[in-house]
């Protein structure tokens, strides 16, 4: 079994890249009340996320990725550790005009119509009146909201509300993108779009950096993943090679006789179906020879590996910082 | 912005922000006294608008007035006294004495307005029955302005209220017959104010009326003194330690703030520079 | 895939960006239904001279002046406190203010701005306000002129609370940020009597000294007021205005430079 620090090691930075951020020992804890009682938001950040991948920081809520996020953007001031961003720090306005960001369940300014709404984002770039016009319309049509220009926000949908966010967020064609829970609350369809966005967006060269708990969009796109609980880092790697590649057991569905020798691996029965679990792939071919002698129908042969949902389980029960994984 | 710049811009501002306020202050004080108080509504307007806080309010206003009335360079501040005193604060709160006689304190003494301040004590006894100071005191405004029949129905009424301490009745039998005697007026009062039978309040306000009296006591005296020693020598004294020194005087007063007073050659007259309604 | 010519990394000029907040702010505090319940009311008062006059004593034609005038006054006040307290509250409880400190957007020009923004939104009101004034004393055939230098010193008041209440919703939630910025009002027409007590306190010694101090650092609102000036016709000192708007200005940078210090190092939780 392959070391996290092994993988890690041979992976590590993309040959040549320069980190886009850099969370260096990031600590930040949050007083309570009158100063009695404390919260940790985040405890020793080190983090690194280079150009060109998407990277996703995941963990349960309350584990510090809004933290993270906030400090990343100088919304909050760490009481230990430094951010580099692009180069720069969060606190100077010319590295934040080369990202765009997309908070959280976010609401917007609901007397504005959609295009005044990217117009006004617009300005804060500095962009020219005629350039701004040519990019709202454009990141509109881009994020799919084509031909609702003209609609006040508060009339919008969750999922229209979140493509325009992440319009504002792209508008400008910044380097980073970062992105907090980009899918909540959106249906299938609005998941999947968001997606292709991202997707593209790394196509351009850009980066993208989102927080999420929503595993499968993560496995679907993500490079790199961070596990995030309480505070602290889990650890940190290439999502291919994080999850094992390992077969765990396969599924084999048929119709017909079941041979008495397969009796005991049948999970489930239902009329004339039957479901057989086999524990190891090498038994495959073996078993499959059984059900052909029995002239039973092969309906389906489906491989369980790994999921980032197992990898997740996993990490979330290890205790933090067991293993120096997080360079 | 940087941390010089933003430095430098607090220090302009505050810098701006003290010199024009510097200036207008100074211009302030030569602004003349508004006739702010002429849009004070009647009292029952503003019981209305009070929302219950009446007393409070009459307590504010009454303050006020008082800081008002003290500014002696306000010309002309004696015209709505009765209003603010009798039509609004006593409205608003009827049953504080020192309302009346303090405003009737004010009209008599610097406005020299009798009438008025009877008015203002009547209002007040009819509001409080029960007060036998107000009746009193306005017996003595009668008596200081030599209209000594209305003071001794004042007095007979201030005598008639149950509870009355000793003196009173005793004023009330003495006063028919005699003449405006500033140190009767004063011994009078200082009995109230000995007086184990009275309450601290009546106290405070004999107290208020001795003051006053004994500065009036003493001036005239004094005045006296200086024109006996004219008639004497053909010159006035230079000072009032001179009087002292040649024996026309035992001693030299001082006011109750004690200072002493002021002595005018020229004119030959003394006065006080003793504020009429500071604290005694 | 879009192609753009090139990447927008430019830093706008301060300027560009407070104005464009300030539009914003203007654009959402008109939206606010409070600013036209207080509006209504103010003109209610000010057409009511008829009721008005009879309970005072005095003149009926300088009374209309007077309480139109303190309409004006209370309901700006009201206004600057309630939709200056509301505007900042709501960007940070909907998280506008995130995506928008996200942006190449200094912390301070987000302040500069909604103070410019507020500002605007006031005048206006101010001018709506005091143009119903105007009319009714026109209609009743006396010349309303004399009342613009009042309604100018408002003005100069209000930039006054409107900064405290930046400055006091940039420190609490709404309801204390109200309650304070109201308490800043009342104290800043109380503080002549800080006067009167030094003049009580003992020569020597501290007293004297921390009363000058206090009323030095307190806001003056009370000098500014010449409402009864401009009523009676009382000449002003030919540098009243200018000094008064010096003064006020003045001021009012002081406590904004304050909001956006601490706004500066606020901590968005």
């Amino acid at each position: 079994m392959v070391t996290m620090l092994e993988m890690e090691a041979k992976t590590s930075a993309p040959a040549g890249s320069t980190p886009v951020i850099e969370l260096r020992g990031l600590s930040k804890v949050f007083r309570g009340h009158l100063g009695i009682g404390s919260t940790t938001g985040v405890d020793g950040l080190d983090l690194s996320v280079y150009r060109g991948e998407i990277f996703g920081l995941l963990g349960p809520n309350g584990a510090g990725k809004t933290t993270t996020l906030k400090l990343m953007l100088g919304l909050l001031r760490p009481d230990r550790g430094e951010v580099g961003l692009l180069g720069g720090t969060p606190r100077d306005p010319s590295a934040r005009a080369r990202i765009g960001y997309l908070p959280e369940n976010p609401y917007f300014y609901d007397y504005l119509t959609a295009e005044e709404f990217l117009d006004f984002y617009g300005r804060l770039h500095g962009m020219p009146a005629d350039e701004r016009r040519k990019r709202v319309r454009s990141t509109l049509k881009r994020v799919g909201l084509a031909g609702r220009e003209d609609t006040p926000l508060r009339k919008c949908s969750k999922g229209m509300t979140q493509r325009v966010g992440l319009a504002q967020a792209i508008q400008h064609d910044p380097e980073l993108v970062i992105l907090d829970e980009p899918m909540s609350g959106l249906d299938p369809i609005g998941r999947r779009e968001i997606r292709n966005i991202i997707l593209s967006l790394r196509e351009a060269g850009k980066t993208v950096f989102f927080s999420s708990h929503i595993l499968q969009d993560v496995e679907m796109i993500c490079d790199r993943v961070a596990f995030l609980e309480r505070g602290r880092l889990h650890s940190v790697g290439q999502l291919s090679k994080m999850i094992s590649e390992t077969v765990r057991w396969v599924e084999v569905s048929i119709r017909g006789a079941l041979p008495e020798a397969l009796m005991d691996s049948c999970v489930n029965q239902d009329d004339d179906k039957s479901l057989i679990r086999v524990d190891r792939m090498d038994d495959l071919p073996d078993v499959l020879a059984s059900l052909q002698e029995t002239g039973a129908e092969i309906l389906s042969v489906w491989t369980r590996r790994d999921t980032l949902e197992d990898l997740f389980v996993r990490e979330m029960d290890r205790p933090a910082g067991s293993e120096e994984v997080n360079r | 912005m940087g941390r010089a710049t933003f430095i430098l811009l607090t220090a302009l501002a505050t810098l701006g922000a003290s010199m024009s306020g510097a200036r207008l202050e100074r211009l302030s004080e030569e602004r003349t006294a508004s006739e702010e108080l002429l849009y004070l509504p009647n009292g029952k307007h503003l019981k209305l608008a009070s929302m219950g806080q009446a007393p409070l309010i009459a307590d504010v206003l009454y303050l006020w007035a008082i800081q008002y009335y003290s500014n002696y360079q306000r010309v002309d501040r004696f015209k709505y006294v009765e209003h603010v005193f009798g039509d609004v604060i006593a409205e608003l709160d009827p049953y504080a004495i020192d309302t009346y006689w303090l405003g009737a304190m004010i009209l008599s003494v610097e406005a020299k307005d009798l009438e008025g301040a009877l008015r203002l004590l009547e209002k007040g006894f009819a509001n409080n029955p029960d007060s036998w100071l107000l009746p009193y005191m306005a017996g003595w405004e009668c008596h200081q302005y030599g209209q000594y029949r209305r003071a001794t129905t004042y007095f007979q009424k201030a005598a008639a209220v149950p509870g009355a301490p000793m003196t009173v009745r005793r004023v009330r039998a003495g006063m028919t017959h005699k003449t405006g005697d500033l140190r009767e007026s004063l011994r009078l009062w200082q009995e109230v104010a000995n007086d184990p039978e009275a309450d601290d309040h009546s106290i405070k306000v004999a107290r208020a009326r001795i003051r006053d009296l004994k500065v009036k006591a003493d001036i005239t005296d004094l005045e006296y003194e200086i024109q006996r020693f004219r008639d004497r020598n053909g010159v006035p004294p230079a000072s009032l330690e001179e009087l002292l020194r040649r024996g026309y005087i035992r001693g030299v007063p001082l006011d109750p703030d004690g200072n002493e007073y002021e002595y005018d050659r020229e004119t030959g007259a003394v006065s006080s520079g003793s504020r009429l309604l500071s604290e005694s | 895939m879009t192609t753009h010519a090139a990447t927008v990394v430019a830093v706008p000029p301060s300027r560009t960006v407070i104005v464009a907040i300030a539009l914003n702010t203007f654009r959402e505090a008109i939206r606010d239904r409070v600013l036209y319940l207080l509006l209504v009311f103010a003109m209610l008062l000010i057409g009511a001279s008829r009721m008005m006059s009879m309970i005072t004593v005095g003149n009926e034609e300088k009374l209309v002046k007077d309480m139109g005038l303190a309409a004006i006054s209370v309901i700006g006040v009201l206004t600057a406190v309630f939709v200056g307290v509301s505007l900042v509250f709501k960007e940070i409880e909907r998280r506008t203010v995130y995506t928008l400190l996200a942006n190449p957007v200094r912390r301070w020009q987000f302040v500069v701005g909604k103070f410019v923004g507020l500002l605007v939104v006031l005048g206006m009101n101010l001018l709506l306000m005091s143009s119903g004034l105007i009319a009714i004393v026109l209609f009743r055939g006396e010349s309303p002129w004399m009342l613009l230098p009042a309604v100018l010193m408002i003005f100069v008041e209000l930039s006054i609370v409107t900064a405290f209440a930046l400055l006091f919703s940039s420190l609490t939630n709404p309801m204390l940020a109200a309650v304070w910025t109201f308490a800043s009002y009342v104290t800043g027409h109380l503080s002549w009597s800080l006067l009167l007590l030094k003049e009580r306190m003992p020569e020597g010694g501290l007293g004297r000294p921390l009363c000058q101090f206090i009323y030095w650092i307190l806001p003056n609102l009370d000098r500014l007021d010449i409402k009864a000036e401009v009523v009676n016709g009382t000449a002003l000192p030919v540098d009243f205005i200018p000094l008064s708007v010096l003064y006020g200005f003045s001021y009012a940078a002081v406590i904004l430079l304050l909001a956006c210090a601490v706004f500066e190092r606020k901590d968005f939780n």
